[in-house]
C-alpha cells in the first residue's frame, strides 16, 4: 500500500489518465467513423448526430479497404503458418532428435535474433526483385517467416525440451518413428506453445509496414497498413472514411488481444525470462 | 551450412556407441535419427539463409562498392565510409536518432514504476494492466496517421486545448522544427511503454515474494523496496529493455517518421533509416546505402554490448 493517501490517489489519477490515452485512439476512430464529413469538420470529437455506418461502406469499397483487408488476411495466415511450421520442425530437430551438429545449427539460427531487419532493406529488395517475388504475397510471407524464425525457434525449442524425455523413450520402445513422435506426441502436447507463437506472429505480420511498403506496390496485393497510409496522401479528405478504415485495420488485433491476452503476454515474458 | 549438409557427418554413428549399436542396428532407431535431425532442421535453415543471412552478407560486400542496382558494383574500398562522416544529411539524421535514444531512461524508469504499482495491486491494477498494452497492439501506421491528424494546427489536440482555456499553448506541432521531433518522441515512448510494463511485471512475478515482505517488516519504505529488492532482481529485464529501446531508437523509427512528418520540416526529424531508404530507392546509391546499414549495425551492436557491460559492470 502506497502511503500517504494523497500520494496514492495522485498516482491512481495519473495512471488512469494514461489508461485513457491508451483507449483514446479506438474511441476517436469510432466516433469519427460514425459521423458525417461535415459533422467531423465542425468538431473533431463529438457524438454522432445521426447513426450511420456509411463511412465504413465508403472505406470498404471506394477506398479499397476491403481488398487490403483480404490481402492482409492472406499474408498473415500464410506467414504465420509458415513461421510456426518452420519453428516447430526445427525445434523438434534441436530438442528431441540426436544428431551431430545440432548444437551448432541451433546457435547458427539463434544469433540472427538481434539483427535489425530494416537495415537489410536494400539487399532484401534487390534479392526479391531478382527472384521475381516483388508484388507477390510470397515476398512478405517468406521474409516475415525468416525474420521471426530465430525467436520462434528459440521459444519452441525451450518448450519441446520441457517435454519429459521418458515419454519419448517410451514411444521409441513401442516402435514409434521420428515422424510419429512429432505428429502424435509433440504437436498435440505443444498446442499452448503453438497458440502463443501464432498470436505473437500474427500481431507482427498484421501490423508490419516497411517491408510491405517496399515489396507490395500493386493495389491488388497491398496490405492494410500500406493501404491506409497512402489514403492520407491521395487527396483523401473524407476523414470519417479514413478513420473507419483505420478502425478496420486495428480491430482484428484488438479482438485477438482481448481473446488471447494470456498467450501474447506469455510470448513476451518468455523472451525476457530464461 | 556445410557441416549440416554433409551426409557423411550426419549418418556417421557415434564412435563410442558403435560397438553396442552394431548388434541391434536393424532395430535401433538412433542411427536413422541423425538423418531425420537434418531433414527437420533444414527448411528453417534454408529460409533463414536465403532471406536473412544472404542479405546480411550482401550488405557487407556491397558496403565497399559503388552500385546503382542496374550495372555491376565496382569495388571502391573504404570510400563510402570516408564520405559517410562528411555527409551532412547522414550526420543530421544520426543526430536525430541520438535524440530519440535520449528517451531510453524514460522508457526504462516509467514502465518500471508503473509495473511496480500494478504489482502492488494498486486500486484499478487489472484495468491498468489491460489498457497499458493496447498501444503495442495498434499498428504503428495507425498511430502515425492518427498523430498526424491529432497534431494538425486545426486538429483535435489544439481544439481540446482551447476548449479548456489553454488555447495559448496551441501550435502547429508538426510544422514547427522545435516541436516536431519531441512530438514524435512522445508518441514513440507512449507506443512502447506498455510492452515494457509487461516485461517488468513478468520479471517481478518471478521474484520470491518473501524478499520484499522481509524488507517491509524491517521498515523499508516502498521506494527502498523497489530500489533495493526489485531492481537487483530485475537486472536481466532491465538489460533487455535498455538494449531493445536503444535499438528501437536507431533502427525502428522509420514508420513513425514516414507517417507523421516524412522527415520534415526540413531535416528536423530525418533519421538514418530514411537516409538509407532515400539513397537506395530515390538516388540509386545502393552501395552507399549498404555502407550506412553496416555502420548502424556496428554502432547498435557496440551500444548493446556497452550497455550490458555497464549494467553488469564489476559483478560478472
Amino acid at each position: 500500500m502506497i502511503r500517504p493517501a494523497p500520494l496514492r490517489w495522485g498516482l491512481i489519477a495519473a495512471m488512469s489518465a494514461l489508461a485513457v490515452t491508451a483507449v483514446f485512439p479506438l474511441l476517436f476512430m469510432l466516433q469519427a467513423a460514425l459521423r458525417t464529413q461535415l459533422d467531423y469538420e465542425n468538431a473533431k470529437i463529438g457524438l454522432p448526430a445521426v447513426f450511420s455506418l456509411d463511412a465504413f461502406a465508403r472505406a470498404w469499397v471506394q477506398a479499397s479497404i476491403g481488398t487490403y483487408f483480404i490481402n492482409s488476411v492472406i499474408v498473415t495466415v500464410g506467414a504465420v503458418t509458415l513461421s510456426v511450421a518452420l519453428a516447430a520442425t526445427s525445434a523438434y530437430a534441436f530438442a528431441a532428435i540426436r544428431w551431430r551438429g545440432r548444437t551448432f545449427a541451433y546457435f547458427f539460427i539463434l544469433v540472427w535474433m538481434a539483427i535489425p531487419p530494416l537495415l537489410l532493406m536494400v539487399p532484401i529488395y534487390v534479392e526479391m526483385t531478382d527472384l521475381g517475388l516483388v508484388d507477390t504475397y510470397w515476398s512478405v510471407i517468406l521474409l516475415y517467416s525468416a525474420l521471426n524464425l530465430p525467436f520462434n525457434m528459440y521459444l519452441m525449442t525451450a518448450f519441446f525440451r520441457s517435454v519429459p524425455i521418458e515419454l519419448l523413450e517410451a514411444a521409441r520402445v513401442d516402435g514409434a518413428s521420428v515422424n510419429t513422435i512429432f505428429a502424435r506426441i509433440m504437436l498435440p502436447l505443444s498446442i499452448p506453445a503453438l497458440a502463443t507463437l501464432v498470436i505473437f506472429n500474427a500481431l507482427y505480420v498484421w501490423n508490419e509496414f516497411v517491408f510491405a511498403l517496399l515489396l507490395l506496390h500493386d493495389d491488388s496485393v497491398r496490405t492494410l497498413t500500406v493501404g491506409v497510409n497512402q489514403l492520407v496522401g491521395k487527396f483523401f479528405f473524407d476523414y470519417p472514411a479514413l478513420l473507419a478504415g483505420m478502425l478496420i485495420t486495428s480491430l482484428p488485433m484488438v479482438i485477438v488481444y482481448i481473446v488471447f491476452q494470456r498467450y501474447l503476454v506469455r510470448a513476451i515474458a518468455a523472451g525476457a525470462l530464461k | 551450412m556445410v557441416i549440416i549438409d554433409d551426409p557423411k557427418l550426419a549418418s556417421r554413428p557415434d564412435a563410442s556407441a558403435r560397438s553396442t549399436q552394431q548388434r541391434r542396428r536393424s532395430r535401433n532407431p538412433l542411427r536413422s535419427e541423425a538423418k531425420w535431425g537434418v531433414i527437420y532442421a533444414l527448411p528453417a535453415v534454408v529460409v533463414l539463409a536465403t532471406f536473412v543471412i544472404y542479405p546480411f552478407g550482401s550488405i557487407i560486400v556491397h558496403a565497399f562498392t559503388r552500385w546503382d542496382g542496374f550495372t555491376d558494383p565496382t569495388f571502391i574500398g573504404l570510400r563510402n565510409f570516408q564520405f559517410l562522416f562528411q555527409d551532412q544529411t547522414f550526420l543530421a539524421a544520426l543526430r536525430n536518432n541520438v535524440y530519440f535514444a535520449l528517451s531510453v531512461p524514460i522508457q526504462l524508469t516509467l514502465p518500471l514504476g508503473l509495473a511496480f504499482l500494478i504489482h502492488q495491486r494498486i486500486r484499478g491494477w487489472r484495468l491498468f494492466r489491460w489498457t497499458y498494452f493496447l498501444p503495442a497492439i495498434y499498428s504503428t501506421v495507425v498511430l502515425g496517421v492518427l498523430a498526424r491528424l491529432a497534431l494538425q494546427a486545426d486538429g483535435p489536440l489544439n481544439q481540446v486545448l482551447s476548449s479548456i482555456g489553454l488555447g495559448g499553448l496551441g501550435r502547429d506541432w508538426l510544422g514547427d522544427a522545435s516541436t516536431a521531433l519531441p512530438s514524435i518522441m512522445a508518441i514513440f515512448v507512449w507506443a512502447n511503454f506498455g510492452y515494457n510494463v509487461v516485461l517488468f511485471l513478468a520479471g517481478m512475478s518471478a521474484i520470491d515474494p518473501q524478499l520484499p515482505e522481509a524488507a517491509r517488516i524491517d521498515g523499508a519504505s516502498q521506494f527502498q523496496v523497489l530500489r533495493h529488492v526489485y531492481v537487483p532482481g530485475l537486472r536481466r529485464v532491465m538489460e533487455i529493455v535498455l538494449v531493445t529501446s536503444t535499438i528501437n531508437a536507431f533502427a525502428y523509427m522509420f514508420t513513425y517518421v514516414y507517417t507523421i512528418t516524412n522527415g520534415g520540416p526540413g531535416f528536423s526529424t530525418f533519421v538514418v533509416e530514411f537516409d538509407i531508404y532515400n539513397n537506395a530507392f530515390a538516388f540509386q546509391k545502393l552501395g552507399y546505402a549498404c555502407a550506412m546499414g553496416l555502420a548502424i549495425t556496428v554502432l547498435i551492436s557496440g551500444l548493446g554490448f556497452l550497455q550490458i557491460r555497464t549494467l553488469t559492470g564489476g559483478r560478472e
